[in-house]
């Protein structure tokens, strides 16, 4: 069908596929490093628009996207409000190559269905241990990592807080730099690297 | 301070050289900016007056002012008793006398050193730098800010800073002349080139007391690093406070949506970056490169 072969785990879609996964083999690298453990959520984060038919019921839209045809994934996804009234599609998946390939495939069944310009981001979550560039050591550390659909490329983000501007800076730069040099595509204007605080996974 | 103390870290002399070579070219301004003023018959008396009233209040109230228009806050050391401790220890290390401490509330990640000389200094921090760096990473900034006032960059900025002022003063008065037509004796043609020399004055005037500020970094860099035994932690603290780091914005991405359209020119005016004749500051990532350096040198004992 051609609906499954637009929201097949491996569409061609509107974002970059080669963008978007290059960060499985970055993060697969730097796992069997061991400087990455993985988590096994992530979630796309967009502004609600009730004009748009798609996502008026995105619940039963997204159904059939994910779980129907030859890209059928088991990846488990549910819809929440923030704070800021953005809603979020947040997922749940053991394997770390189907949950990018779910969260892409969302992302651009929305794109094809009129929401493109709700997009914000695409958010993955990971546990960090090793040294950062000031000599100071982290275990184990929640971080994440945020694709901007506007700009198409990742940049990581690390919270120390939940109120705004409290993050981790050193341990940015430090993951953004490992992971640059592991072929992921990072985003080179570090001003553009907007944090999102209160993530709801 | 002892002859002691000074011989245990050698001054660079590079920088005194380079202080002395702006000292006297801004001795050469000065003297200019005198036959200015007698070229528009001023009395001798009252170019004197002026000249040395003003160098002479810069030069006593300076911590004073600077105090009160950055907002720092006097601190003992029972208020602040780890901070006094910091930079206790450090004078010592330097061969300095104990610093006034000072606090700034602001969460904007800064520190400062001012005075005349050591044995009226002062050594002020935000709230912002001291909850961000790290204890090696502030005792290296504080060695830094000590640094100056040992290398006594205070005084030359300060007589800098003066003749800058004062030639401004001179600036708007001269407009003020040509303006509501209160013209000297001599023709306006006069006063117009003698307000295009004091535009010139002003400006290379300017131009050599950055490049001295600049020089004057490296030169607290080093000795700072000496002081603190530690260059790597400075340029961590740098690398954090207006590194590449500096750049990471604290806002959230979900703002973005609605001030995106007043976005545009701040991003663009700044990627503009100001040429490096025009800086206070060397660029960071030449100062963390010779931080880098200097630490790989200590680590093997060369000098």
């Amino acid at each position: 069908m051609v609906l499954d072969r637009l929201f097949g785990r491996r569409p061609q879609g509107k974002t970059d596929w080669s963008v978007m996964s290059s960060i499985i083999r970055a993060e697969q690298r730097l796992m069997a490093r061991g400087e990455i453990s993985p988590s096994r959520r992530g979630g796309l984060i967009f502004r609600n628009d009730e004009s748009i038919p798609f996502l008026r019921d995105l619940k039963s839209e997204l159904d059939p996207v994910l779980y129907s045809g030859p890209g059928a994934t088991k990846t488990a996804f549910e819809i929440q409000d923030d704070e800021h009234g953005m809603r979020w599609v947040v997922m749940e998946d053991g394997n770390f190559e189907d949950l990018v390939s779910s969260i892409y495939t969302v992302g651009n069944a929305m794109g094809a269905n009129g929401a493109a310009d709700t997009l914000l981001a695409a958010v993955f979550e990971l546990y960090f241990t090793g040294t950062v560039d000031d000599n100071s050591f982290r275990s184990g550390l929640r971080t994440y990592w945020i694709y901007r659909y506007d700009r198409k490329a990742f940049y990581p983000f690390v919270p120390t807080g939940e109120s705004t501007g409290d993050r981790d800076k050193p341990t940015e730069v430090s993951l953004a730099s490992r992971s640059r040099r592991q072929g992921m595509v990072i985003e080179r204007n570090m001003e553009e690297w907007m944090g999102l605080w209160g993530i709801p996974f | 301070m002892t002859s002691l103390g000074m011989r245990k870290f050698k001054r660079d002399p590079g920088l005194v050289s380079r202080m002395y070579f702006t000292m006297f070219m801004l001795g050469v301004l000065y003297a200019l900016f005198a036959i200015v003023l007698w070229g528009l018959s001023v009395p001798i008396v009252f170019i004197a007056v002026i000249v040395g009233g003003f160098a002479l209040f810069q030069y006593f109230s300076s911590d004073r002012m600077i105090l009160w228009a950055s907002g720092a806050k006097l601190v003992t050391a029972q208020e602040e008793p780890e901070l006094h401790r910091s930079i206790k220890r450090l004078a010592d290390r330097a061969g300095m006398p104990m610093p006034k401490v000072a606090v700034i509330d602001s969460r904007t990640p800064n520190a400062f050193a001012t005075g005349r000389n050591p044995e009226n200094s002062l050594v002020a921090v935000t709230t912002g730098i001291r909850e961000r760096l790290s204890e090696r990473e502030l005792d290296a900034v504080l060695a830094h800010e000590l640094a100056h006032v040992r290398n006594r960059d205070m005084r030359v900025l300060a007589i800098g800073n003066f003749l800058v002022t004062l030639t401004s003063f001179m600036m708007t008065f001269l407009f003020f002349g040509m303006f509501m037509g209160g013209g000297r004796r001599e023709g306006g043609g006069n006063i117009a080139l003698v307000y295009l020399a004091t535009i010139v004055v002003y400006f290379v005037g300017q131009l050599l007391v950055l490049a001295l500020t600049r020089y004057r970094e490296f030169g607290a860099d080093h000795s700072g690093a000496e002081i603190s035994g530690d260059p790597g932690a400075l340029a961590s603290a740098l690398e954090k406070i207006s590194g590449q780091m500096a750049r990471i914005p604290e806002q959230d991405l979900r703002k973005l949506q609605t001030a995106s359209a007043f976005l545009f020119i701040p991003v663009a005016l700044k990627s503009g970056g100001g040429g490096s004749l025009f800086s206070t500051h060397p660029p960071v990532a030449e100062r963390i490169r010779r931080l880098k350096e200097l630490e790989r040198r200590m680590s093997f004992g060369m000098r």
